[in-house]
């Protein structure tokens, strides 16, 4: 078989799968679609997906809406790349992007050439949105942030822990992510600040899978800690979960996370191990909230073999929010969404979304959960 | 085919075209094409740069990016510090070189595969020791630079700005690579790859030659990491995983190892193709595109294992 | 506690050891890594996962289940190295000893992206077809899990001892080894012993993904990558192509891994530097890998 004959199936083929244009309004997805990350990034697609799918039926807008996906692999060079690939198509209104802090930094900087709205699902780092008052920040104000930056989330668990766990020595985890561990130094600093102690520090790699020997170590600390903060994903928390029971370690001895493990595939990975654990979310758990109900039923509806993950929901919402701020602006003007996102105050899955100047969300509601492995949910706690 | 390559005007006319490029892509609807222009430039610029530790000496390196790596981040220090943007890239490729030439004095007398784990594993080191050290780096929240536009009168575009750049550097590299390819440094390493023993014997003073091979690789790629870290202003670790070391050995060998053409081209297909894919496949088909990409590996790989531009050398060795 | 860190590494130990047998006897015959090994083990764990799915009557439970489900995916996965060597390495073998490599290293992408595309993108549960227990051994826990790793490594390393060193086709297997060509000049088809040893050797890595997946409860797509690369790296540690060198090199990297998070303060974050560390001191004393052969080199 020839080469040139191989390589004229494979044009063939590629040509096939392109894609053809039409005019519509695009709503980018910028989210990591494949590689590592890939699964979270699918979830933030699909919520998207819904929350146009929605806007379309309700004939809100004369043209038809769309999300449209572009895949930054969690790489912060194809973040650019997609970056540069959406600004240059017109027919892009807004960004829903990006999920890695990391990824949303630099991307942000080009949005903000062209000029055209981001507004992150899931970038907790505070340099995303901080940035902006760089005095080299190359253009107007245009990132938003509907998920709380790590700060809050990481006092109000420190508060949860020392107050209502009572405890007075933790060990501290994180996966060595801007998320995990920028939760993890807030939650440090917040329970130092009421007087209790971080008997260890330790951080773990996204992707591995073995933590016997970091928990047999805490387990034997002499500083006896009452428990674990962990930064970091469900994955991650998961087996972290599984090991420490396997070890001996349960309650008392407690563990603590965020909304990046507090997800269903938790008890995928988990298992029973997982009954137990605390869990913080920012905002209203998704099922308390009766505008918050209609969305996971739907997503269930629509997407029966795809299970929720941890930030769906705020992607949700991200396009929502876009979707609002479009109909306020009377169309698909780009800089006149920008402009109308400043003023949102919106009333979604989410509770009441208004950005600070930063873009920030002021919503500073943190829930804090426990996780029931038999029912596969978590009950807020109080 | 071959014509066109050896033809002694096609590097001047492929020169001036690439430099026109960025000018006339906006009037195409391709601005985009010149961001992945840069791209490729990056990875041109690296792939000469393994090509004289794998193409010509021969030495298995799985860890290159590292040093992309080292490149980025010290530029990005440098420039924090207040040091001024063109000789934080000076810097880089300094103190790139620098540890280059330590790694290459501790590790080059190990052979073949076991220099393969050896380079993997300072590859990863690198890596999770800039992760690690927050004090310095930052850790996994990375660095933000100030931005440094010194063609501003040519276009206020970054993008294009830094494509000329990458394409002045690219075009120094393969000066400098076509130079040395035909000087006795070019012959000793060709020598050293085909038979070491025999070179040896020959009285090329093997280890020097070695360690000038792997030594000259680090100038490029920390060129190549102070220019992305300048453009992107900002660098995290995230940017140089395991997987960008093996993208580059995949260019050197696809490419044609020892093949300045080959390299450009193989940087050109494989850097190339995903963000291609990206721009042109329709929403169904994004999640295919790494999968397409394998199949292309594999597919050039067997019905063109010389490479896709080899050296005339290395088609004679392979195809007799 | 340092009772139940060895007891810690012995397991992380078993797992990467198996891996790299695969490794190992793949470059013993061919000087070649197999880039795609790390696949062929994630391909194992998914493949038990599919068994126990389908007919969850047979092997979701019991111990039977469990060994049926072993073997079958140990076949499965031996069989689609052999698929793969046939396909993109045979044509490569005699024309450079890079160009298989990139080929691997295309096949690894593919069976990765094809398993995130056509199976799933997230996290599955592993089955359990027995029921797991823990029992206090000197102030450490053992769960029977950790037991069942340990044993199911040891039969294996011991039945592929047994293969290689008192049966036929494991005289012709080490024969190709030391030297192929002149193996096939005493009679034996070369092409057919490579293919047993991919056989063998993937049916290893399918063995070290079904524990993997046990021992981790859940598995996902890219689950071969960091085992695959660390397990190489044992492999090289002990001395590439050296059986007895990967099983040492294995269960030196996992008490590596295990000291430096246990007892290194911050260590957890360290451990692979220290591990890479570590391989480079020793491959520095010993060049090639500790218990690797010097090999002469013909002038």
């Amino acid at each position: 078989m020839s080469f040139r004959l191989v390589a004229a199936a494979a044009l063939m083929v590629f040509a096939a799968a392109c894609g053809p244009k039409e005019t519509v309004v695009k709503i980018a997805v910028a989210v990591p679609l494949t590689g590592d990350m890939g699964t979270e990034g699918q979830g933030l697609r699909r919520a998207v997906e819904l929350a146009v799918e929605e806007a379309n039926a309700s004939k809100r807008f004369p043209f038809k809406i769309v999300a449209a996906p572009y895949d930054d692999r969690a790489d912060p060079k194809e973040a650019v790349n997609v970056a540069n690939l959406i600004t240059s198509d017109p027919r892009v209104v807004a960004v829903v992007g990006h999920y890695n802090s990391g990824c949303a930094t630099p991307a942000a900087k080009v949005y903000a050439r062209a000029p055209v709205a981001m507004v992150s699902p899931a970038a907790t780092n505070p340099e995303v949105t901080a940035q902006q008052n760089s005095k080299d920040w190359s253009g107007p104000r245009m990132v938003f942030r509907v998920v709380p930056t790590d700060d809050v989330q990481g006092s109000y668990a420190a508060m949860f822990a020392g107050k209502k766990l009572g405890k007075k020595r933790m060990a501290l985890l994180h996966d060595k992510s801007p998320y995990g561990q920028g939760l993890a130094e807030e939650f440090k600093k917040g329970f130092v600040a009421q007087g209790g102690k971080i008997v260890s520090e330790d951080g773990i790699s996204v992707g591995d899978k073995d933590f016997k020997a970091l928990l047999t170590k805490i387990k034997n600390d002499s500083s006896k800690p009452e428990g674990i903060y962990f930064g970091g994903l469900y994955t991650e928390a998961g087996l972290l979960l599984k090991q420490m029971r396997e070890l001996g370690l349960k309650d008392p001895f407690a563990f603590i996370s965020g909304d990046g493990a507090m997800t269903f595939g938790l008890f995928d990975v988990a298992g029973d191990a997982a009954d137990g654990a605390y869990l913080s979310i920012v905002g209203v758990p998704a099922d308390e909230l009766p505008s918050a109900k209609k969305f996971v039923e739907d997503y269930k509806a629509k997407f029966p073999n795809d299970e929720r993950k941890p930030f769906d929901h705020f992607g949700y919402e991200a396009a929502n929010i876009i979707l609002a701020a479009m109909e306020r602006a009377g169309g698909p003007d780009r800089t006149k969404v920008i402009e109308e996102l400043k003023k949102t105050k919106h009333d979604g899955v989410l509770g009441t979304t208004v950005f600070d100047d930063k873009g920030d969300t002021t919503s500073k509601i943190v829930t804090m959960t426990r996780a029931v492995a038999k029912k596969r949910a978590f009950d807020s706690v109080r | 085919m071959k014509k066109l390559i050896n033809n002694r005007w096609t590097p001047w006319i492929a020169l001036a075209a690439a430099a026109i490029f960025p000018f006339i892509a906006g009037a195409i609807d391709a601005n985009y094409l010149v961001r992945v222009g840069g791209v490729i430039g990056l990875f041109m610029l690296l792939g000469l740069g393994l090509n004289f530790t794998l193409g010509y000496a021969g030495l298995f390196d799985l860890g290159f990016i590292a040093f992309y790596a080292i490149g980025a981040y010290t530029t990005a220090i440098a420039m924090r510090a207040g040091v001024p943007a063109p000789f934080a890239l000076v810097l880089a490729v300094l103190v790139t070189v620098g540890f280059r030439a330590l790694l290459g004095l501790t590790i080059l007398r190990l052979r073949g595969d076991y220099l393969a784990v050896v380079t993997m594993g300072f590859g990863e080191i690198a890596r999770l020791t800039i992760n690690n050290l927050d004090a310095l780096t930052n850790g996994p929240k990375g660095l933000q630079i100030a931005p440094w536009r010194p063609l501003n009168f040519l276009s206020t575009d970054p993008n294009i700005q830094y494509y000329l750049m990458i394409l002045a550097a690219v075009a120094l590299g393969v000066v400098a690579s076509a130079r040395l390819e035909d000087s006795r440094v070019g012959r000793a390493w060709i020598a050293i790859r085909e038979d070491e023993i025999a070179a040896r014997l020959s009285g090329i003073p093997v280890r020097h030659y070695k360690l000038l091979a792997f030594t000259l690789s680090a100038a490029f790629a920390g060129l190549a990491g102070g220019l992305f870290a300048q453009w992107e202003q900002f660098v995290t670790p995230e940017s140089f995983v395991f997987w960008e070391s093996i993208l580059v050995v995949s260019i050197v060998v696809l490419g044609g190892m020892g093949s300045i053409a080959g390299v450009l081209v193989g940087a050109l297909v494989l850097v190339g193709f995903p963000p291609l894919m990206q721009w042109k496949l329709s929403a169904d088909w994004i999640n295919y595109r790494y999968l397409f990409f394998g199949l292309i590996l594999v597919l050039v790989t067997l019905f063109r294992p010389q490479g896709i531009l080899p050296s005339s050398r290395r088609e004679a060795e392979l195809t007799s | 506690m340092l009772v139940q860190q060895l007891i810690n590494g012995l397991t992380l130990g078993a797992i990467y050891s198996l891996i790299a047998l695969g490794y190992t006897l793949v470059y013993g015959i061919l000087t070649m890594i197999n880039f795609a090994h790390s696949e062929v083990l994630m391909l194992g764990a998914f493949m038990a996962l599919g068994l126990a799915a389908l007919l969850p009557a047979v092997f979701g439970t019991g111990l039977v289940g469990l060994a049926g489900m072993f073997i079958l995916s140990m076949a499965g996965a031996g069989l689609i190295n052999v698929i793969i060597e046939r396909l993109a390495y045979r044509p490569l073998r005699h024309i450079s000893r890079l160009a298989p490599l990139i080929s691997a290293i295309g096949v690894s992408i593919i069976l990765q992206n094809g398993v995130f595309i056509w199976v799933s993108t997230q996290s599955l549960p592993f089955p359990e077809p027995v029921v797991i227990g823990q029992i206090e051994v000197f102030g450490a826990t053992i769960s029977s899990l950790q037991v069942i790793i340990l044993l199911a490594s040891l039969i294996l390393m011991g039945l592929l001892h047994f293969f290689v060193e008192h049966t036929k086709l494991g005289k012709a297997m080490r024969a190709c080894s030391d030297d192929i060509q002149t193996a096939g000049l005493m009679g034996i088809n070369s092409d057919y012993i490579i293919a047993l040893t991919f056989f063998v050797g993937g049916a290893l890595g399918g063995a070290a993904g079904v524990l993997y997946g046990m021992n981790y409860g859940s598995i996902k797509y890219n689950l071969g990558f960091l085992p695959g690369a660390k397990a190489f790296t044992a492999a090289v540690l002990g001395g590439i192509g050296n059986i007895r060198g990967a099983v040492l090199g294995g269960f030196i990297l996992g008490f590596l891994e295990v000291l430096a998070s246990g007892y290194i303060p911050n260590g957890a974050q360290w451990r692979d530097v220290i591990a890479f560390t570590v391989l480079i001191i020793v491959l520095l004393v010993r060049p090639s890998g500790l218990l690797g052969e010097k090999i002469a080199e013909k002038v």
